[in-house]
């Protein structure tokens, strides 16, 4: 079962488009969402979440338009867009305050669960936290309101090599019973290695390939045998050597 | 709605916006156009709006299950919540007002009488419709939205001191028992308009935000 369809995802900038983008995050997977910088992988999740206008196309949730189902929708996501770069002298006690009372289902008991987990200080302020205790912060907020699904954009990008792989081992273990999903935009192919079991590639606003971690290695197989040295070498382009004067 | 009214009463308001709701002691000064004690309360929602862009309170409510014109929705009412405590809580220095100073003194403008509240809700729906939708045009132009927004407070402002010299609105200037129930009528039309316009900048504000991508 798909938890999430997009289909035909379009939306227009004066200097960029993004072109048909269709793919789907089946129940149980974690799915990369790999490209480089400029790709257009914030601005399809931010058209998923309707930040940004759609030009055309359809997101839907379990099978149901997500316009006709945004409360239900947006209830049962957990979102990380870059990590908590909002209200930064808040404490996060405040913001975990107000934050629940958004959410029906909210689990005090599972919230404080996890804040024992991933050692969160509630007197703490947001500007105090690294960038890895903020992505773990949001992820807490997310599991504590029972998210199915997890849209995290770049959230290993600018962390240390030891807090990615703590970050992983999370996603993994967030997706074992086999009940949420994780779609997560990244750059950086070793994360992609460690956990996911889909892989969507876009590349220039269109997408190149959408599958299972096999299906993508098997189509590309030509191209090198492991994920960066297929993304790398579909990606690189020729430096022009008169351009640098 | 409760919750993105209580989101923005624990995260978005600004202390001045808290401080400003307590300008009725404004009306304790000796000649002085007491509509500028209604324009401080709209420097307090500035600060409030203003606070919420420098906070990034919009990547905040991308988290939260609302729709962007909801959030919107919540600024707008909360900021009429401020201005309407902010009316009721200078209705005891108005009275305190007359006391000490002695009825028609204030060579600044009207007394603190019902006509004077009547000009703060004209000078709250001034704000309301042009300082909202400018602002949610966009999300962040703040400046510009307050900038515009002081222009066309100006005239109220100036109406507060034009009128007690007009001949024949004498009446609007005095805070006695008859004169204050001839200001009344003033008061409630003033009253309506201002709930009828706040309405519409807040559905026209919502619709604009809507438009915006994030």
């Amino acid at each position: 079962m798909n938890m999430l369809e997009v289909e035909g995802l379009r939306k227009e900038y004066p200097a960029f488009t993004l072109q048909d983008v269709s793919f789907a995050v089946p129940q149980g997977a974690i799915v990369g969402f790999i490209g480089r910088n400029g790709a257009g992988k914030s601005t399809t999740l931010k058209s998923i979440l309707g930040l940004v206008h759609r030009s055309g196309g359809a997101v839907r949730w379990c099978g149901q338009d997500v316009a006709d189902c945004e409360k239900t929708f947006k209830e049962n996501i957990g979102v990380v867009l870059g990590g908590v770069d909002f209200y930064p002298k808040k404490k996060i006690r405040a913001i975990t305050d107000v934050t629940k009372r958004f959410y029906p289902n909210w689990d005090e008991a599972k919230y404080q669960h996890y804040c024992k987990l991933f050692s969160l200080d509630g007197e703490k302020r947001v500007d105090q936290l690294s960038s890895g205790m903020k992505i773990k912060y949001l992820i807490a907020l997310a599991l504590s309101h029972n998210a199915r699904l997890l849209i995290l954009d770049e959230p290993t990008s600018g962390l240390d090599p030891v807090s990615r792989d703590e970050l992983v081992t999370l996603f993994r273990s967030i997706v074992a019973d086999g009940t949420r999903s994780i779609l997560f935009s990244t750059h950086i192919t070793s994360d992609l290695e460690k956990c996911a079991s889909h892989i969507v590639f876009i590349k220039d606003g269109a997408i190149v390939h959408s599958g299972t971690v096999g299906d993508f290695m098997a189509a590309f197989a030509d191209r090198g045998s492991t994920l960066e040295d297929i993304i790398v070498s579909i990606e690189r382009r020729e430096l022009d050597e008169s351009a640098i004067v | 709605m409760k919750a993105l009214l209580y989101k923005q009463l624990r995260l978005v308001a600004h202390p001045m916006t808290f401080v400003f709701l307590f300008v009725g002691v404004f009306f304790l000064i000796p000649s002085y156009p007491y509509t500028v004690a209604f324009f401080y309360v709209t420097l307090g929602l500035f600060f409030m709006f203003m606070n919420g862009r420098e906070q990034r309170d919009a990547a905040y409510n991308a988290i939260l299950p609302v729709r962007k014109g909801d959030a919107v929705r919540a600024a707008c009412r909360f900021s009429a919540a401020v201005q309407l405590l902010a009316m009721v809580l200078a209705v005891p220095f108005a009275f305190l007002s007359a006391r000490i100073n002695p009825l028609g003194t204030n060579r600044g403008g009207l007394d603190a009488n019902p006509a004077l509240f009547a000009l703060g809700f004209l000078l709250f729906a001034v704000f309301n419709v042009v300082f909202l939708p400018v602002f949610y045009r966009s999300g962040y132009k703040g400046g510009v939205a307050f900038v515009a927004a002081s222009a066309c407070m100006v005239p109220v402002v100036l109406c507060d001191v034009i009128l007690p010299h007009v001949p024949g609105l004498e009446w609007l200037d005095a805070a006695d028992r008859a004169s204050c129930l001839r200001q009344l009528p003033l008061l409630a039309i003033c009253a309506a308009v201002y709930a009828a316009v706040t309405l519409l900048s807040h559905r026209r504000a919502a619709r604009l935000y809507e438009k915006v991508d994030l």
